[in-house]
């Protein structure tokens, strides 16, 4: 299949979000998350995704290369930097006032512009994001990039210039094949995401991140606050859950009594 | 936008349950609006449900028998988007539903809302209600940047219910086009399982099972008791004592059930966000002190592996009782 180089070029998106391990809370005045003393992180999520690049480059071992793509204030190179540190080529970062506020449908449209211009061959994600969690995305970019979109994947294969991924379902699984180029999403069972070494994180300090402005996507349209389609317009803090009964018991009986007894109270039985 | 599409995911002619959710809702959504409320049926099985669907108060039932992987079904909605004109589709918050809903909202350049658990309607304008952070904030985001919108709705939210309506048959014409993706083969490993997003009631156990084995055992058989799922912490999850599509949590699914056991879980922030919105909370667990019971409307503090097979045939008679 492969003429004299079949090496493939495979992109990544990544997203910083604030660490998973905090308990966030949101200012009332202002109804903004409180930021003071809490971290943020690469994408928990995203870590699968780029360990399965980094996986698949290493089976490939012909001179394919992974690039991180991200979509991020500038205070996310950190975890560009981190993802280099793990084992990644080079990154290109997208970082622009003018992209803050966007929505899903903004967020599809400047992403999937960076990463037309990046000519790849297989673009990987994560599942979703631990802060929006909409698992909309890997579509997304899939549609507006015009690639066939695998998502959910649990494990992935490149052969004979096609992609075959495991996909996981409610229920169990499927087998899916494209056609490369196209866009798969990775699961949180494919693989043990690798911690960064320190020859990487030292190596990676030398790496290039390319930094892109919305101004080299040549957007036709307004992205951000003012062009978001879905427009956030109430942020309520729903009322907090209480602590309710706490009763100790002497054994397997006396405390299914006390379960059953307030499953009756509250009409479950 | 007046008009209101619900996707109906099913499996070979059986609905996913979040599809009739939707298609009821489509019909409450599109009263208040002022349009019509359409369903829409693909793949295998599409014809005989479609006459299933005529128990539910949509208007239009629009079926494209055709098997054709995700393509078929976003190019069905976009064939019946432009048809009814500007329209609000419903999709439920499934893996396929991801797929389709994101697809949808990307070839029409409209906004999409995820994880909807209400609506507002104020002068013809759709507001989409939906817990971010894991339930921390209740955000609410309006569809008003195109004339079309796409609402990812959470399982188990909106009531499905039957209405004698007996919507209108209306057939899709086939695109004839190829799928880009092969489907080589699809395994049912749990075929008989209620997935954790969908079941009203969850029983989850975390590092005080142990090991693999409470999970198949006296979990399972609590939740088989009430007709609920299995769910897991992350530190059970990571364990390896059960797959991670159990998994509730941050890093795992988010559920609403009416009903949630923890079961042998500390109640870490990382749980927390996944499992707070739940109705009703009971945890089981050794320790008095753990951070569950700072948000359980009961703990009770004693041996799980004592107290649940005991609660079992307890909620197993008084369910005998009720039939």
């Amino acid at each position: 299949m492969c003429p004299e180089v079949c090496a493939l070029k495979i992109l990544v998106t990544v997203k910083l979000v604030p660490d998973t391990n905090a308990d966030k809370r949101i200012d009332p005045a202002t109804k903004r998350l409180v930021r003071t003393g809490v971290e943020t992180v690469l994408n928990p999520f995203d870590e699968y995704a780029i360990e399965a690049a980094l996986q698949l480059k290493e089976k490939l071992n012909d001179g394919s290369t992974v690039t991180v793509v991200s979509m991020t204030p500038a205070s996310g190179k950190e975890i560009v930097r981190k993802a280099l540190a793990m084992g990644a080529d080079d990154a290109v970062m997208l970082s622009d006032d003018a992209l803050a506020g966007s929505d899903l449908w903004g967020t599809a449209i400047a992403l999937s512009a960076a990463i037309k211009q990046q000519s790849a061959d297989l673009i990987l994600t994560g599942t979703q994001s631990t802060d929006a969690s909409s698992g909309d995305l890997p579509g997304m970019l899939a549609e507006k990039l015009g690639l066939p979109g695998l998502t959910n994947a649990r494990s992935l294969e490149v052969a004979d210039g096609r992609v075959k991924v495991q996909r996981e379902t409610e229920t169990g699984y499927m087998t899916l094949s494209a056609a490369l180029p196209a866009l798969v999403s990775v699961t949180k069972s494919a693989n043990e995401p690798r911690y960064p070494s320190l020859k990487g994180i030292m190596g990676a300090k030398k790496k290039e991140i390319k930094q892109l402005a919305a101004a080299d996507l040549a957007l036709t349209v307004a992205v951000g606050t003012d062009g978001a389609k879905a427009k956030l317009v109430d942020l309520a803090t729903p009322p907090v859950r209480g602590k309710g009964k706490v009763v100790t018991v002497a054994d397997g009986a006396e405390g299914a009594k006390v379960i059953v007894d307030f499953l009756k109270e509250r009409k479950f039985l | 936008m007046q008009n209101v599409i619900a996707f109906i995911e099913h499996k070979k002619g059986t609905p996913r349950r979040v599809a009739l959710e939707a298609a009821t809702y489509a019909k409450t959504l599109a009263d208040q609006l002022g349009g019509k409320a359409h369903a829409v049926v693909t793949g295998a099985g599409a014809p005989a449900l479609a006459e299933l669907l005529k128990k539910y108060p949509v208007d239009e039932i629009h079926v494209l028998d055709e098997d054709r992987f995700l393509d078929g079904a976003v190019d069905a909605l976009e064939a019946v988007a432009k048809a009814a004109g500007p329209s609000l589709v419903l999709v439920g918050n499934t893996v396929i539903g991801r797929d389709v809903a994101s697809r949808f909202a990307a070839r029409f350049d409209c906004g999409i809302t995820a994880d909807v658990t209400d609506f507002t309607v104020a002068g013809g304008v759709v507001g989409c209600v939906s817990p971010k952070l894991g339930g921390l904030v209740i955000t609410t985001c309006q569809l008003t940047g195109s004339d079309y919108g796409v609402a990812v709705i959470r399982p188990n939210v909106f009531a499905a219910k039957e209405t004698p309506g007996a919507g209108t048959l209306v057939s899709i014409p086939s695109s004839g086009k190829a799928s880009s993706i092969t489907v080589e083969d699809e395994v049912e490993e749990a075929a008989a399982e209620l997935g954790v997003e969908e079941a009203s009631v969850v029983v989850s156990g975390g590092r005080g099972m142990g090991g693999p084995e409470p999970f198949g055992t006296i979990l399972k058989g609590l939740a088989d008791a009430f007709g609920g799922a299995v769910g897991a912490s992350r530190a059970a999850v990571d364990a390896g004592w059960i797959p991670h599509g159990h998994q509730v949590g941050q890093t795992g699914k988010t559920v609403s059930p009416q009903l949630y056991i923890a079961v042998g879980i500390s109640g870490a922030i990382q749980h927390k966000v996944g499992m707070r919105t739940s109705e009703t909370i009971i945890a089981i667990n050794k320790d008095a002190g753990a951070p569950i019971s700072e948000f359980a409307d009961l703990l009770v503090v004693g041996d799980a592996f004592a107290i649940v097979p005991e609660l079992t045939n307890l909620v197993k008679d008084a369910k005998a009782a009720h039939a």
